[in-house]
């Protein structure tokens, strides 16, 4: 059944048919009505879970932690410097195996302040060892987060929801909320098996020598990597009970074969969908909606990538000093296909600006117009805002 | 090969694995000092360990523990000039403990409730000692000899038991009630005192030789130094121990208008204190040794209980330090003053130091009678022949063990470098337990070798200041001969005294090392703890920081380099 809600209270919703036992957060824009959503399903009596109050996103963090290694499902949301200062703790889950997740409503980094959306915050913490899901709409949310739960458990790899910030978050949708049934179906009870328990007791963050510290990172790597069997189980398994997909490794839309691709992740790949059915053009185009950004799903993509000759790489982040972070690795991939296709990698979009309705026409009249395809550019660039010498 | 675990998690008691006690260079050990108050104690007493329980509120063990060395807290406590106090290292902080008031209280109390003395006289029974002279140091040679179970005859020429401590000592000072209630608890161990019964007169040495297993001969110093001055002496001269026994015995004094006593002992103090009391205007005391204070060192001050000294001056007596009688005046053969000189002690050509008179600093001083208090010899009458001519005896060791002459022992006064109760009571027991020795043909009893701890070695950051406490004296214008001038002090008063101690050298169980160990590797046990503390030291696991050492309040912690 829909029901009309904003993101943030379909996310907390989620959480709450997930039945977690600790959820520890402290409050960020855009974050904030997640959790406020979440305990008020606890005070409600709709919930019943441990709800800490803490001091700091590093205690928020450290709490979830501590609460899924002993063996209860946890979870903690944050955002943009919140998630930077979780930094630490979130390689810490990673390499303690510790299954839990959390939802980054994602939003711009500072300095400058600014508390609207981009993506520079997930991006920040890619290498840490979480599986990364970004997505495309509300009810992606709803299902990926409720899928995240059984991928982390399955894997022992911490899941990371990424919603944009705002845009998801704070937008109201019609969204179909699985019921409890179908989601205790889903996702049973689960046993951790290093739990830790005070009448077996187990040391966990101890220290590797440099003997055992190299093994400790493959296991790690191999953990990742293999998570992308996982998160397509999860998603199979969803629509089986459910009778939807949250969007597996990534998905297509458009014809499989079309030419010319467009790759994005997250909201913006939902505002390109309706560019495109706004602003039909000749060529034939496909949006390929990457779902799974770690793992990074080399297989799938090579798949989809075969015989597009022009590929447009969406960016919601910068590396300033090389350009983009997402175009970078699909450029290094797409050097192991048949046919190198021309990639054009462009950041749309960052710390909140609007991208318009027209994107899908303004991209495909860029690339058409141009000799050489653009190694990164700012698409929306307004040059003459800035001071001469700086632009 | 070992396999990784997912995450590196690790089975249980991972970091008991790590031996940090393998970083280690030096190791925390415990360190049982003497405290200074220890040490400085002629008669032994481990004031320290009285005062630790009387903080806990055990104030019979405390009194326990005082005579295992001492049966006579009460009279020390009173008319000892405790050197324990000199020494205390509280002194250095804010003042020292006020030992003596805590130690008197004990004996009160002891005699108050009626406990008894802690004695087993099982061991050794039969064998028969017999000492002589029933004065502080045969009194504690007997009283130790009683508790390790031998049968103790006490001689003495008087017919009561005491010495000078009942027959010199000024009532004031030493209520006689308190001195009889001790030595009556004393003899009454089982110990068979012969009053009337001077040595070579009644009962001969050789005698008591052949009659008992051993002897211990502490026959004081009853024979007055000669004195003079460059050769002349007053036609009415008596000394000042004589005119002190006098007015002890029968309350009389001669009362010029202005008197000089020339020495620096007690002796002179005490009969420098009556004669003002007896109506002597002018009381001069002449001495060669210093007043407490800047300028003076501490084995040049005068050698008198130091509330005493404040006590004389305040009623009225002259002191003049560092000056010696050079010249008697005379009006025909009646002394009529003396020129006195500056005396300091400096050192000589020999090294050593020595007093030295000050040509030019003359001064004369009128009187109408001049006593010298210039110290006593031994009266060698019954045993010349031990003596050898010597003023004093003169044994080579802290036993009072003769040489060629077996089972005879010495002690007390008689051993001439001794002068107070406290010592003489050190010395009855030092000879008890070297009779002891000498009976079973044991070896030679070892001394404690503990060293003293110095102030260096407390924590202070664990100490607040805190005022000492002072007992009630009478003022001067109610000061009689009979009422004890220093009252007592309430067992609040003394508990909270006894706070204030440092516990040097010691245990106090507060748990710092336990508290402050980074590595858990001090053990809180009192078990395993043997040494006296409630801890141990697991050097499986202490890399020694040596945090424990210094953080400890009392320097019980010491490291020592591995």
């Amino acid at each position: 059944m829909l029901s009309a809600l904003e993101g943030s209270q379909a996310l907390a919703q989620a959480v709450g048919l997930c039945r977690p036992g600790v959820v520890a957060a402290y409050p960020i824009t855009p974050q904030t009505h997640i959790v406020e959503n979440i305990s008020k399903l606890v005070a409600d009596g709709r919930l019943r879970c441990e709800l800490v109050s803490v001091e700091s996103e590093f205690s928020a963090a450290s709490v979830a932690l501590g609460a899924a290694a002993s063996g209860v499902r946890a979870y903690t949301a944050s955002s943009s410097q919140g998630i930077l200062l979780m930094a630490e703790v979130l390689y810490n889950i990673s390499g303690m195996r510790i299954p839990m997740v959390m939802t980054c409503a994602n939003r711009a980094v500072g300095a400058p302040l600014n508390i609207w959306n981009d993506q520079q915050d997930s991006m920040a913490v890619r290498d840490s060892g979480w599986i990364q899901l970004y997505c495309a709409d509300n009810q992606e949310a709803v299902d990926t987060t409720i899928q995240a739960f059984r991928i982390a458990e399955r894997t022992e790899v911490p899941v990371m929801v990424c919603v944009d910030g705002f845009v998801l978050t704070h937008t109201l949708e019609p969204i179909d909320l699985p019921t409890q049934e179908q989601v205790d179906r889903f996702l049973p009870p689960y046993h951790f098996s290093r739990a830790l328990d005070s009448r077996n007791p187990l040391s966990l963050g101890t220290c590797v020598d440099p003997s055992f510290f190299t093994e400790a990172r493959h296991s790690q790597h191999q953990a990742v990597l293999r998570a992308t069997t996982e998160i397509m189980a999860a998603d199979r398994d969803y629509a089986g009970i459910i009778g939807r997909s949250g969007g597996g490794l990534l998905s297509v839309v458009g014809p499989a074969e079309a030419d010319v691709a467009i790759l994005a992740l997250g909201s913006v790949c939902s505002t390109v969908q309706e560019s495109m059915q706004l602003f039909p053009q000749d060529r034939p185009v496909k949006l390929i909606k990457l779902r799974a950004y770690r793992p990074f799903p080399m297989a799938a993509l090579r798949e989809v990538l075969q015989g597009v000759r022009d590929l447009v790489v969406l960016e919601r982040a910068i590396a300033p000093g090389s350009g983009g972070i997402v175009g970078m690795e699909v450029r290094s991939l797409a050097t192991t296909l048949t046919q190198l296709p021309r990639i054009h990698n462009y950041a749309v979009g960052l710390g909140g600006r609007d991208v318009p309705i027209e994107i899908y026409p303004r991209l495909v009249e860029a690339i058409t117009r141009a000799d050489e395809p653009a190694w990164f550019e700012i698409f929306d660039l307004e040059p003459e805002k800035l001071p001469v010498e700086d632009r | 090969m070992l396999v990784l675990t997912r995450g590196g998690y690790a089975l249980p008691g991972t970091s008991t694995d790590f031996k940090t006690g393998t970083w280690r260079t030096s190791r925390p050990q415990h360190q049982h000092w003497a405290a200074p108050c220890h040490s400085a104690c002629p008669a032994g007493e481990d004031a320290q360990a009285y005062i630790a329980q009387v903080q806990e509120n055990h104030p019979r063990e405390a009194w326990e523990t005082i005579v295992t060395v001492n049966p006579l807290p009460s009279v020390t406590g009173r008319i000892c000039p405790h050197p324990c106090e000199q020494a205390c290292n509280r002194g250095s902080f804010d003042t020292p403990l006020a030992i003596h008031s805590i130690e008197r209280f004990l004996g009160d109390e002891a005699r108050r409730q009626g406990w008894t003395y802690p004695v087993d006289p099982g061991r050794g029974a039969g064998a028969a000692v017999a000492v002589v002279g029933a004065g502080p140091a045969g009194l504690s040679a007997a009283y130790h000899l009683r508790r390790r179970g031998y049968q103790v005859t006490l001689f003495d020429a008087l017919p009561e038991a005491g010495g000078l401590l009942r027959s010199a000592i000024p009532i004031n000072r030493l209520p006689r009630d308190v001195l009889d209630a001790d030595i009556t608890r004393i003899l009454g161990l089982g110990i068979e005192f012969r009053g009337r019964t001077r040595l070579g007169v009644d009962v001969h040495i050789d005698e008591l030789r052949s009659d008992y297993r051993a002897l211990f001969l502490a026959p004081g110093t009853a024979k007055a130094k000669a004195w003079s001055v460059d050769g002349a002496v007053p036609t009415d001269h008596r000394t000042a121990l004589e005119l002190l026994q006098e007015w002890v015995a029968a309350g009389s004094l001669p009362t010029p208008q202005s008197v000089i006593l020339h020495g620096g002992g007690n002796t002179a103090l005490d009969l420098c204190r009556a004669m003002k009391r007896a109506g002597v205007k002018e009381v001069h005391l002449v001495t060669a040794s210093g007043l407490p204070g800047p300028g003076t060192e501490p084995d040049d001050i005068i050698n008198v209980v130091p509330r005493e000294l404040n006590q004389a001056v305040e009623e009225g007596i002259t002191i003049h330090p560092h000056r010696t009688i050079q010249r008697l005046l005379f009006r025909g053969s009646k002394v009529v003053g003396v020129e006195m000189v500056a005396l300091r002690k400096l050192p000589t050509k020999s090294g050593r130091t020595g007093r030295i008179a000050f040509e030019g600093t003359e001064t004369l001083l009128h009187a109408d009678m001049v006593i010298p208090a210039i110290g006593e010899n031994v009266e060698p009458t019954g045993f010349s022949t031990l003596l050898g001519g010597k003023e004093y005896f003169r044994p080579n060791n802290p036993f009072g063990r003769l040489d060629h002459t077996p089972g005879v022992f010495v002690g007390g006064d008689a051993r001439g470098d001794r002068g107070t109760v406290s010592a003489a009571i050190g010395d009855g027991r030092l000879a008890a337990i070297a009779i002891d020795a000498y009976i079973r043909q044991g070896d030679d009893p070892e001394e404690n070798g503990r060293d003293t701890i110095d102030f260096a070695h407390i924590n202070l950051n664990y100490f607040e200041p805190a005022p000492r406490v002072e007992e009630p004296i009478l003022p001067v214008a109610e000061r009689t001969d009979t009422a004890e001038i220093d009252g007592p002090l309430s067992g609040a008063a003394i508990t909270r005294e006894a706070a204030r101690c440092f516990s040097c050298g010691n245990c106090l169980a507060c748990d710092n090392c336990w508290t402050f160990c980074p590595d858990n590797a001090v053990i809180k046990t009192t078990a395993l703890a043997k040494d006296g503390s409630h801890y141990v030291f697991d050097y499986e696991y202490c890399k020694g920081c040596g945090v424990c050492a210094s953080e400890c309040p009392c320097g019980y912690i010491v490291m020592n380099p591995e």
